[in-house]
């Protein structure tokens, strides 16, 4: 029926994308070019660890603290017990959601504004103690983080052989959270952020499927972090400030936050590559994104994705057929 | 054995009492009614049945089951369903998509299978689907399955809420103001949809406001006033009972 009509629209248009993105390295040549491809990639992951979250209703400041452990834990794992890089890439995970698990039980229970500012502490919480433990390099961060082991004929050199390992994380994730979004788990996220005392009467732990949400959120930012750990191969806490937490609710603000999956993936081509092509210098960047940030809150807070319906483009494009209010289809048809 | 038992109940928000050492039995498949006057701790009842509050004092028992102060969703998970005053909806979502989301206790398989989207979940997903309309045809919402929730008419929007209540299949059924700012033909509809609701051996508790509405509809009723009980029985005594009247009438007058 047209439920399953719209499962082969979406599989194929996501085939489409695939494709795209999987030769878009044969069309760009340029390994300056590849490597914003790789930025995108690992704040794409970083959005999505936030849209997570807000689609449960939460909002979090502090995506870039489990960022931080997953590259920091990935980066000692390698270093310091000699594992295998694609061992400790999902230890990685755990670790981040882990380390949320257990914040989570505390945090999780005063959500709005409590939560906002305990997750930004958390974030700077977690930047010192990385700077201020001598065994974890300090505030000079570590240096030397070995590549991902070869798989077979595959090495990790090239900037191509990166830009495959990402997109293929991409993919997983995307394809998981997909998959929880639309099932039961992502219901009840909804039924929470939209009326959460209703949701309650419903039977929904409000607080277990909180903290699920936060943990996997987790998770997807610790994954990317141990990404970002073994391509850069050197790491300092600096990276993980609560500034970078800002630029990654952009990135989700920007695409569009009721587009959880749609809305990072746009947010960060675009901040990723923007200043990039404007040749913005450093110092200058964050009063243009400050800038971009508020000018979204005041005049597009659905983002660039919610611009069509706002245009008119669709009469509500995802959600119903039909605009006429409380008529039932069969009677509007017979004049 | 009452179905639920409310025994010296009591709460206190700072100095002043809402509810006062109240007493209450709610027996099997009866459709029991609250009333009285506006702050006369109705609400303050069902948020406390239905575990909003903790309560200062007293008791709920459900089935012979202590069930005081447990959270809202673990005495959802109990049986006990209720339905809000306002349009409390998921109002952005389609009906379908509402009544959907109140099976939530309904699934056995695993919330990962789920996620995964394995052939037993999509089975039962698809039974839970079927589930949805069958509520929706049995509470004649079912033509307007896709429409926003935000968008449909005052009375469909509460009809809606009673449709989201029972897909927890509740044993117990709390409905608050059911009819509210309803016109007549809309309320004699809701009336005949909550008898058939009843129909279904649900036990129903009501608070509402329309006393015509209530003595036509109710098996019992009970009279708060300023947080205390001050009349039960069935409804031709409490009409006729004089400190109902003057609790009625008297600040009606006021007003």
């Amino acid at each position: 029926m047209s439920n399953q009509k719209r499962r082969t629209k979406i599989t194929t248009a996501l085939f489409l994308l695939g494709s795209i993105l999987a030769l878009l390295p044969l069309i760009i040549k340029s390994p300056y070019q590849i490597h914003l491809l790789i930025m995108t990639g690992i704040n794409v992951m970083l959005a999505i660890s936030f849209s997570i979250l807000f689609s449960a209703g939460l909002i979090t400041m502090g995506p870039a603290g489990f960022w931080a452990i997953g590259a920091y834990s990935s980066a000692l794992l390698v270093m310091k017990a000699g594992l295998s890089f694609w061992l400790s890439l999902p230890l990685a995970g755990i670790s981040a959601g882990l380390v949320a698990l257990i914040v989570g039980l505390v945090i999780v229970r005063n959500p709005g504004v409590a939560f906002i500012v305990q997750t930004m502490v958390i974030n700077m919480i977690i930047v010192q103690i990385l700077g201020q433990l001598e065994f974890l390099g300090g505030w000079a961060g570590i240096l030397g983080i070995p590549n991902p082991n070869s798989i077979g004929p595959i090495r990790f050199v090239s900037k191509t052989s990166y830009y495959y390992l990402i997109l293929f994380l991409l993919l997983v994730t995307t394809a998981g959270i997909y998959g929880a979004y639309s099932s039961r788990v992502g219901r009840a996220w909804r039924a929470i952020k939209l009326t959460p005392h209703l949701a309650e009467t419903l039977g929904i732990d409000l607080y277990r499927y909180r903290l699920l949400a936060f943990v996997i959120s987790s998770c997807v930012a610790g994954i990317a972090g141990s990404f970002y750990a073994h391509y850069f191969r050197s790491l300092e806490p600096g990276m993980f400030s609560v500034f970078k937490s800002i630029y990654v609710q952009i990135y989700s603000i920007l695409g569009g936050l009721n587009f959880y999956l749609i809305g990072p993936v746009l947010g960060s081509l675009i901040m990723t590559f923007v200043p990039e092509f404007l040749r913005v210098s450093k110092e200058i960047e964050p009063i243009m994104t400050g800038g971009i940030l508020i000018a979204l809150v005041i005049f597009l807070p659905g983002g660039i994705l919610s611009l069509p319906e706002r245009l008119g483009f669709f009469s509500r494009p995802l959600l119903s057929r039909s605009r006429q209010t409380g008529v039932p289809p069969s009677e509007q048809g017979d004049h | 054995m009452p179905l639920l038992e409310v025994r010296n109940l009591t709460k206190c928000f700072g100095g002043l009492s809402a509810i006062t050492e109240l007493d209450l039995d709610v027996f099997h498949s009866e459709i029991l009614g609250v009333i009285g006057p506006n702050g006369a701790g109705k609400t303050t009842l069902f948020n406390l049945i239905s575990g909003f509050y903790p309560p200062t004092h007293g008791r709920v028992i459900f089935e012979g089951k202590n069930i005081t102060g447990l959270k809202a969703h673990k005495i959802a998970q109990l049986g006990i369903g209720r339905s809000f005053q306002a349009s409390t909806l998921f109002l952005k979502l389609t009906v379908f998509e509402n009544v959907f989301i109140g099976f939530h206790m309904n699934y056995e398989e695993a919330a990962w299978k789920s996620s995964l989207h394995t052939r037993s979940a999509r089975r039962e997903e698809r039974a839970i689907r079927q589930k949805v309309l069958e509520i929706l045809q049995f509470m004649g919402l079912v033509d307007l399955k896709d429409q926003i929730a935000h968008n449909l008419p005052h009375g469909h929007q509460r009809i809606l809420g009673v449709c989201i209540a029972l897909a927890t299949h509740p044993k117990l059924l709390l409905l608050d103001e059911p009819l509210t700012g309803m016109h007549p033909e809309e309320t004699s509809r809701m009336l005949d949809l909550i008898r058939k609701v009843q129909g279904r051996n649900i036990t129903i508790v009501l608070v509402e406001h329309n006393m015509d509405a209530v003595m036509q509809l109710c098996d019992r009723i009970v009279v708060l006033n300023h947080g205390r009980k001050i009349a039960e029985g069935l409804p031709k005594e409490i009409r006729d009972n004089q400190e109902v009247i003057e609790a009625y009438l008297g600040t009606e007058e006021e007003d």
